[in-house]
């Protein structure tokens, strides 16, 4: 594979930086794997919760996500590496909120049909 | 009597920063293998065999995650001065096999039982 165009802009980093961002980039896709895992465990081993398609919903949601995660891994990755060669500060993101969110909700909801079923 | 020198100090963890991220590309490995293992068993259990063949398919991909982390550790522990880049085939490959699980779990999700 070519060196990508960004990757001719700017400054090479401190490595331990880039490093730094490489594993962040791997934290998030394991991150993508936890929640896809978690959403077939859900719909393989829940066959004791109910109703079934709030379930399967729950279960989509979840490995839907994860494939979200793993594209904005890769996007988030590559502006990081961008922003440190520039020297511009690091993108904000509302994304650990939102996952925190996601995941409460996830709970409540896994919790609510164990009480109901 | 001239004082030396003192000599230059060495980077604060030069084998530590290797480890670690090798480390990370290891767990991201186990990961993949988790959800290669959930593909296979829904194929198994639900007679298909296209997801038999995707988990097989994943296996591979947590293989091989496991022999690019030790490849990547030998790599930043041979460097001097400065190591290599990171691989940003291996980090979008990376996320290609992701997209390719989450795809597998979506699909045994909406047709499995």
């Amino acid at each position: 594979m070519r060196n990508p165009q960004w990757r001719q802009q700017g400054e090479e980093p401190d490595y331990r930086f880039t490093l730094a961002n490489e594993r962040t980039f791997l934290a998030w896709i394991r991150t993508a794997l936890a929640l896809l895992a978690g959403g077939v465990l859900l719909h393989q081993f829940s066959h004791a919760l109910g109703p079934r398609w709030v379930v399967v919903a729950l279960a989509v949601l979840l490995a839907i996500i994860g494939a979200v995660l793993s594209v904005i891994a890769y996007t988030r990755w590559r502006a990081n590496e961008i922003a440190m060669r520039t020297g511009k500060p690091l993108p904000h993101s509302v994304l650990l909120p939102l996952l925190a969110g996601f995941c409460l909700l996830t709970a409540a909801v896994i919790a609510v049909l164990m009480i109901l079923g | 009597m001239t004082t030396a020198h003192p000599p230059a100090p060495l980077p604060r963890d030069p084998g530590l920063q290797p480890e670690r991220t090798a480390l990370a590309w290891n767990r991201t490995a186990l990961a993949v293998a988790i959800n290669a293992a959930l593909v296979l068993r829904a194929g198994a259990l639900g007679g298909a065999p296209l997801f038999v063949a995707v988990g097989v398919l994943l296996l591979l991909a947590a293989g091989a995650a496991t022999a690019y982390s030790a490849i990547r550790k030998r790599q930043l522990l041979r460097a001097v001065g400065t190591p290599p880049q990171s691989s940003s085939l291996a980090l979008l490959l990376a996320a290609a096999v992701t997209l390719v699980a989450s795809a597998a779990g979506i699909a045994s999700i909406l047709t499995i039982r």
